[in-house]
């Protein structure tokens, strides 16, 4: 018993190790002044991000990557919570084949999207523009999207709160707005978060779509990974600082969530 | 009550009425997702003439090609073998930790750490496994391991370094489910009736968890087998493999005949389907699943 006490700690601290050591690395990396000759870096400077910062294309970049992500959430929210909800409540055929189109996209390859994509809209305004790198980032981030909405709808049970909601009067406005919503609230915030950290960190469907008509945070990188990597690490630490603090805020919705269903046993 | 009667006016009305919230979503999804992919697969089929072909299926036979789609199975291969096998061992460690606090920590590690991946995921493991990497420095100095000339980050190696860092998390958090979809009783009963540790894993505990383990494994294949980011920032044009070649007509910059692209996207279509086939009847199979 002892030794399979040891050796899960063995495991879980090399588990810890590996999945540390390249971030821990990044973040230091963007601070030191120089750092390939010692194992410890030669000193410690801000300078690298000050030129980042400064760096025409960084802003465009970042300005270009939460443009994207936001527009991607919008249009996913708009097709998918009414579709959602009229499927779950009111179509339940319809809901089978939701569940098959969203996940489609996890099979098909962002590559051969992009391939796909370019292939059928040859026609200038649309042809590699932004309108449709916004329209594959919303077709790939769809289950991102559904799942949560889906499982929310799901939680509750529709037929039920909305006959006892008509029983006390409510129109089918007062339910949604006072029952549906705030009870599917959560789905749609974590779908959100899911799609919006997903989006901004999407490099493939970027750079195959409208390449560098339309520079994202992630093609910078790629290309400063090549030239500076001083500059290259101060951009992975902006671009991952945003992800991770998404990612924080999408375990603390999770835990309320579980809190919540506990409450309700 | 307005509203009422005109709900219970005619099924045919309300029900079209009702279609019209859907509809976006589904025109959304021919127009951007279905019909692209059509279109795709037919002109794999199409050659230069503009007849129904096999000329570009046939085309794949050549070396660059074949090699580019060994490539791609063995990485993804190798390293959903090793996000499976260790993040079995290591979900299966989380899930056994009494600290409460320990337990959600190493959990939101694996949370996190899904969204390191890409090309920050590939500068990472330079800054750490390149040729002055701080790791490579570490292994000279301190052990006097030399990783270099015999070990480079821009290379095959490279990223099955660098893609199970991606796998393994992915799989910790598919399988710390299962792993609570095992009943405590089952154990206890195993071990009443006189099972050791060994017995119970052989003959209740894996074939318990094969299912989610098969699941998780195809799930981490196609995760590797579509990813083209890790792999542009690491190796570019050092390595074929499938995305990359894909990626490379898609972008015009190595002449291919972009019909023989369409047939390698159909392939890979193909292999995908396979994958997500297999993932839905394994995960119908398993113990402790939603469905």
């Amino acid at each position: 018993m002892k030794d399979n006490i040891i050796s899960k700690i063995i495991f879980l601290l090399l588990f810890v190790v590996y999945m540390l050591i390249p971030v821990l690395a990044t973040y230091m990396f963007s601070i030191a002044v120089r750092w390939d000759r010692t194992i410890l870096p030669e000193g410690y400077t801000l300078e690298w991000y000050l030129r980042t910062f400064q760096h025409p294309y960084f802003i465009i970049a970042l300005k270009n990557s939460l443009l994207l992500a936001s527009y991607t959430v919008m249009v996913d929210l708009i097709l998918i919570i009414p579709a959602a909800y009229t499927a779950h409540t009111r179509l339940p055929w319809v809901k089978l084949q939701m569940d098959l189109l969203t996940i489609l996209p996890f099979g098909i390859p962002r590559v051969v999207l992009a391939l796909a994509l370019i292939a059928v809209f040859t026609v200038p305004p649309i042809a590699r523009s932004p309108f449709l790198l916004v329209s594959a980032c919303s077709v790939f981030s769809m289950p991102y999207m559904y799942r949560p909405i889906a499982n929310s709808l799901e939680a509750m049970d529709l037929r039920t709160i909305n006959d006892a909601a008509r029983l006390q009067g409510a129109n089918s406005r007062q339910i949604l707005l006072y029952i549906i919503g705030p009870n599917i609230l959560m789905g749609v915030v974590n779908g959100s978060l899911l799609v919006f950290s997903a989006i901004f960190a999407e490099y493939t469907l970027a750079v195959l779509i409208t390449g560098a008509r339309f520079k994202t945070l992630p093609m910078l990188l790629v290309e400063f990974t090549r030239r500076d990597g001083r500059i290259a690490s101060a951009i992975t630490v902006v671009a991952f600082t945003i992800a991770m603090l998404l990612s924080i805020t999408i375990i603390f919705i999770a835990r309320e969530r579980q809190k919540v269903q506990r409450i309700k046993r | 009550m307005q509203r009422q009667s005109f709900r219970v006016m005619h099924p045919g009305i309300a029900r079209a009425i009702d279609s019209i919230w859907v509809v976006p979503f589904f025109l959304f999804c021919i127009i951007f997702e279905i019909i692209p992919i059509i279109v795709l697969i037919k002109d794999s089929f199409i050659g230069p003439s503009g007849a129904f072909t096999l000329v570009n299926y046939a085309g794949l036979k050549r070396p660059v090609y074949m090699l580019s789609f060994w490539n791609s199975i063995r990485l993804s291969a190798i390293t959903a073998f090793f996000g499976t096998l260790f993040g079995t061992f290591i979900g299966y460690s989380i899930l056994k930790t009494k600290t409460k606090w320990l337990k959600e920590l190493l959990t939101a590690l694996a949370n996190v750490t899904t969204n390191f991946a890409g090309a920050p995921l590939a500068f990472a493991f330079i800054i750490i496994l390149g040729e002055n990497g701080v790791v490579t420095l570490i292994f000279a100095r301190i052990l006097n391991l030399h990783l270099y000339p015999y070990f480079q980050i821009y290379s095959y190696a490279g990223l099955v370094v660098a893609y199970t860092y991606f796998q393994l998390p992915l799989m910790i958090l598919l399988i710390i489910p299962s792993f609570a979809g095992l009943q405590k009783e089952w154990r206890e009963a195993a071990i009443n009736m006189g099972a050791t540790t060994y017995i119970y894993w052989r003959y209740i505990g894996f074939p318990l968890l094969a299912p989610s383990l098969i699941a998780g494994f195809v799930l981490l294949f196609a995760n590797a087998y579509g990813a083209y980011a890790t792999a542009y920032t690491l190796v570019a044009s050092n390595l074929m493999l499938v995305t990359t070649q894909i990626a490379f007509v898609v972008k015009g910059e190595v002449v291919h005949n972009p019909a023989l692209a369409k047939a390698m996207a159909a392939v890979s279509l193909l292999i995908m389907g396979l994958c997500i086939a297999i993932y839905k009847i394994a995960i119908n199979h398993a113990a402790g699943a939603e469905k």
